[in-house]
């Protein structure tokens, strides 16, 4: 069975001047039917370059360079800008981080929510309420009634959160594309929120592409996994098979350097030395070389090409195979 | 630790005027009810919660940047919030702070050598070339090449702008660093180097910490000894590793579950999960969660605020009147 979305070999340049600043290259993966994708990544990782490109939602500087993101096996970036619309919140919808700033503060959230159904699904408007109702209870917005009529800066981050869920789900989209849609929020309400994105996917069978920084998501959301570092996705696997049997040595790094509720506290961190990289272009061969503990001694480091170590599991470093742990 | 504490609050409050009639409180917030506990020398003291606890206002009730309305601040024994400021300034060396946000602690128009500079100036810690082998020694203890010296905070990263910061306080040999969030903006790779280096530096420097965090394992990493905030309460308070093991408070026990882990045999587990959000309020004279507990009872409603021993440990003490049951 095809993917729902598959993105092959994208290239994203950001004009700075006259010259062109790659951010993110060579990037593939696959998003199946009501699976749940997570993109991890640092800052600067260009995951949610990535996520953004899908919709066509680049800022005017970004540039998609090459490779094609193919959904249901359209490619979206021949698709004209009507094309795109119709597909753009209906098919595929998107929630993001930005609380704050992405509700529009002037108006209220029942005319924001019945706004996608009466354009894409042709509701009436009363239609369209009693459905929104239902969406935003189902968000487990208590009183939902009174909800619909107030405007964003009534809510808290919480409730901005779950409106923009209920939002993206009017339209019963295929796809939901989550750009670290929690890092805003406290660890309880980001524990609520995963749950209902969890529930809804067994609910509605949609598919959801999750981005996050943090490595404990992936283990508590995750079906498959792709790392990013520098532009690159890095590693590629099912959730089980990339949080314990780790290929890539940027991924055990990561895991090594988060400190865990009940460690023991003699053990020190793991930290990887110097930063992750903000000019990556020119870089060849293995960009997590500079940082890598194996640093010169791997024989693979000036490769760096994405190679299948196991069935569905990729990665572009293959330290494993010559045996001992980082 | 029957030696005076270098730190101890005592019934501390702090309440807030909040104007304007669409305040959800109608015009007084308390931020910080009753809290009391003491930093022995040596030692990290914790303190977790989220957003809006309470726990940055704790803080700046000790360093003295705010006057608690009522309740008693004490460094090593003298009382300093209510001296006059002069007679505190004296003591102000000995007590630093570093903040979660670098980029905006460091004036942008000065050069990083003369930022830490500075406060050895003020105070008249030696002469002109004393102070600059300091700066130098100082840079070098926080892992940044000396040569940096005559660099802006802007070129600096982060992470590395922490260090900077890290070095500020420690210019003055302080007994004692509050570290306010110091590695919440950071990714995690550099977050564990900022970690081991304040770890590194404690037992160099035999430095006491009070360490303020909402990521629990950071919080964890660091401290001896922790406290859990919520609604401006100390609510449960013991031995980092007694606290995280046994929680003995249900807001605790909810916190930890709701932290995501990366391990994947962890998924799914069974937790502890409040319902609704932080600004929930709780009856009058009820238990400040009462509004959002699965474990509340007829009794919760007469809340008594008493801190008590968890059975079998005298150093754990909890709010709850029900022992933990689960």
């Amino acid at each position: 069975m095809p993917a729902l979305l598959s993105i092959r070999d994208l290239e994203i340049s950001f004009r700075n001047g006259k010259r062109l600043t790659p951010a993110v290259s060579g990037v593939s993966f696959d998003v199946g039917a009501g699976e749940i994708v997570t993109l991890v990544g640092e800052s600067g990782s260009g995951k949610s370059v990535t996520a953004l490109s899908i919709l066509g939602l680049l800022a005017r500087q970004g540039k998609i360079t090459g490779g094609e993101i193919l959904f249901e096996g359209k490619n979206l970036l021949s698709l004209s800008p009507a094309e795109l619309d119709a597909i753009r919140g209906r098919e595929i919808a998107m929630i993001f981080q930005d609380i704050m700033y992405s509700l529009n503060p002037v108006l209220t959230v029942g005319s924001q929510m019945t706004e996608g159904m009466r354009r894409h699904l042709g509701y009436t408007k009363e239609q369209a309420w009693a459905e929104s109702v239902r969406l935003l209870r189902r968000t487990g917005i208590r009183d939902a009634e009174s909800m619909m009529k107030k405007y964003p800066h009534m809510c808290s981050g919480g409730m901005r959160q779950r409106v923009m869920i209920a939002i993206a789900l009017s339209c019963k989209p295929k796809l939901l594309i989550a750009d670290e849609p929690t890092t805003a929020l406290d660890v309880t309400i980001q524990c609520q929120i995963m749950e209902l994105l969890r529930s809804l996917r067994e609910e509605t069978g949609m598919a959801v592409l999750l981005i996050t920084h943090d490595i404990g998501i992936v283990a508590e959301m995750a079906d498959r996994v792709a790392v990013m570092y520098a532009g690159q996705c890095v590693e590629e696997a099912d959730a089980e098979t990339l949080l314990t049997r780790p290929a890539h040595a940027y991924t055990r790094a990561l895991m090594q350097a988060v400190p865990g509720l009940h460690d023991d506290k003699a053990r020190r961190l793991y930290a990887i030395p110097g930063f992750v990289p903000q000019v990556y272009g020119d870089m060849t061969g293995c960009r997590f070389a500079p940082r890598c503990p194996h640093g010169r001694e791997c024989p693979w480091k000036d490769d760096g090409r994405m190679a299948e170590i196991a069935p569905g599991h990729l990665s572009r470093c293959r330290w494993e195979e010559g045996g001992e742990a980082v | 630790m029957s030696s005076m504490p270098v730190l101890e609050a005592k019934g501390l409050c702090k309440t807030y005027k909040v104007s304007g009639e669409n305040s959800l409180f109608a015009k007084t917030f308390s931020a910080v009810k009753d809290v009391s506990f003491a930093v022995y020398p040596g030692e990290t003291f914790g303190i977790v919660g989220e957003s809006g606890c309470g726990k940055s206002t704790v803080a700046r009730l000790l360093m003295c940047l705010e006057k608690p309305t009522s309740g008693e601040v004490y460094f090593q024994g003298q009382r300093t919030d209510n001296v006059p400021e002069a007679q505190r300034r004296k003591l102000r060396p000995r007590f630093q702070m570093v903040f979660q946000d670098s980029g905006s602690s460091l004036n942008p128009r000065k050069r990083v050598g003369d930022l830490i500079r500075e406060p050895m100036q003020y105070h008249g810690l030696g002469s002109a070339k004393e102070i600059d082998a300091r700066v130098e020694e100082l840079l070098s203890l926080v892992g940044l090449p000396a040569e940096m010296k005559n660099r802006y905070p802007h070129e600096f990263s982060g992470g590395q702008r922490q260090r900077i910061c890290i070095a500020k306080a420690l210019s003055l040999n302080p007994d004692v660093i509050v570290l306010d969030e110091p590695v919440s903006a950071l990714d995690v790779s550099v977050q564990a180097q900022i970690l081991n280096l304040l770890r590194d530096l404690q037992e160099k420097l035999n430095l006491t910490y009070l360490f303020i965090g909402h990521g629990l394992g950071a919080v964890h990493y660091l401290s001896s000894r922790i406290a859990v905030m919520y609604r401006g309460r100390i609510v449960e308070m013991g031995g980092s590793d007694a606290l995280f093991d046994h929680p003995a408070h249900p807001y605790t026990r909810a916190l930890l579950d709701a932290a995501p882990v990366a391990d994947y045999a962890l998924r799914g587990r069974n937790r502890v999960s409040l319902s609704g959000e932080v600004d929930e309020e709780p009856p009058d004279g009820a238990c400040p969660l009462y509004a959002r507990c699965p474990y509340r009872t007829e009794e919760c409603l007469r809340f008594k605020g008493e801190m008590t021993a968890v059975t079998g440990d005298e150093t754990h003490l909890s709010v709850c009147h029900r022992a933990w049951e689960g």
